[in-house]
């Protein structure tokens, strides 16, 4: 901040320039903050990308949840009543994690949230699979309706991986 | 004090039960809270054999299984090989019939799925799951 006289003699003489900090950037300094930029930027691609998977999953499912209790019964796992209560809820709380992805509020709720549905539905995939069942994820509604098996978990775990690096990304970052 | 990251989860998971519920009483009419199949799209075998010669059985268990033995006149059509069995399912069926479809037992899927989608995909009418599925139709004719 400059002094009182410097303010006065800039007031006079407006062409006189404000001095500057003697500030100067080492081209380490430079290039770290080059690369916390480009991170930064990857991390909120890879958040807009989850969200946008979450978002999509929920509206899919949010459209038919008939379809969606029938495929979480699929699973065997839990009481019908449970599996129709679920349908009618899961799938507007993976919107509106998607959505607090977006707008950054909320982020780290949403991203324990998320990252706990992702790993309940893993289980119940590998579950499902030792147990024997064929069955649909259920996952993106009918669009993942002739997933393989393998392509569920690799769908599952690379999602996992993403809100992972969000995690961590998130611990510098200090969203809301 | 709970923690920021609980107090977000916890707002998440409050903020999401409005339109849930709100979706719930939207569907009342559509889905059963008592059993996955509502009560209007299941049938006895017994109301089936009112229906008479108006049914057309449908067996949505896998080969093997219609093949070592099935309903007297019932067609196979499984989710296997859907694509290949609908037009020949299609090809006996005729508006006004009734369509009754069974798998192996109380628990199996099959039978649901094959129904909803000659509801959804064929547009069918009158399509009907059987109660108990192939086991109690043995169990009333055998």
């Amino acid at each position: 901040m400059g002094s009182v006289g410097e303010e006065e003699q800039m007031k006079q003489t407006p062409s006189v320039q404000r001095p500057t900090p003697n500030l100067e950037i080492s081209p380490r300094g430079a290039t770290s903050n080059i690369k916390h930029g480009t991170s930064n930027i990857l991390f909120r691609l890879v958040g807009l990308v989850i969200a946008g998977v979450f978002i999509y999953a929920g509206a899919i499912k949010a459209l038919d949840p008939v379809q969606f209790a029938n495929d979480i019964d699929n699973y065997k796992i839990l009481p019908w009543p449970i599996s129709v209560a679920l349908a009618f809820y899961l799938p507007w709380l993976e919107i509106f994690c998607g959505f607090a992805l977006i707008v950054r509020l909320f982020y780290r709720g949403a991203l324990s949230i998320l990252t706990a549905l992702i790993l309940v539905f893993t289980l119940a995939t590998i579950a499902a699979k030792i147990r024997g069942l064929d069955i649909t994820c259920g996952c993106f509604g009918h669009a993942s309706q002739n997933w393989s098996f393998p392509a569920h978990l690799a769908t599952n775990v690379a999602i996992l991986a993403a809100l992972l690096a969000l995690w961590i990304s998130s611990r510098s970052a200090k969203p809301l | 004090m709970r923690s920021p990251l609980v107090r977000q989860i916890l707002i998440l998971v409050a903020l999401a039960l409005a339109p849930g519920i709100g979706q719930a009483v939207y569907f009342r009419h559509k889905v059963s809270w008592q059993s996955p199949i509502p009560p209007s799209e299941l049938v006895t075998v017994d109301q089936a054999r009112v229906w008479g010669k108006n049914v057309i059985w449908v067996d949505a268990r896998p080969d093997d299984e219609f093949a070592s033995d099935h309903a007297p006149g019932a067609i196979s059509l499984n989710e296997d090989r859907w694509n290949e069995l609908l037009p020949q399912f299609l090809a006996e069926w005729s508006p006004g019939k009734k369509v009754v479809v069974y798998c192996s037992s109380l628990s199996c899927n099959a039978s649901r799925e094959v129904a909803r989608r000659l509801r959804k995909e064929a547009k069918l009418p009158d399509v009907f799951v059987l109660e108990g599925g192939w086991e109690a139709w043995v169990k009333k004719n055998r």
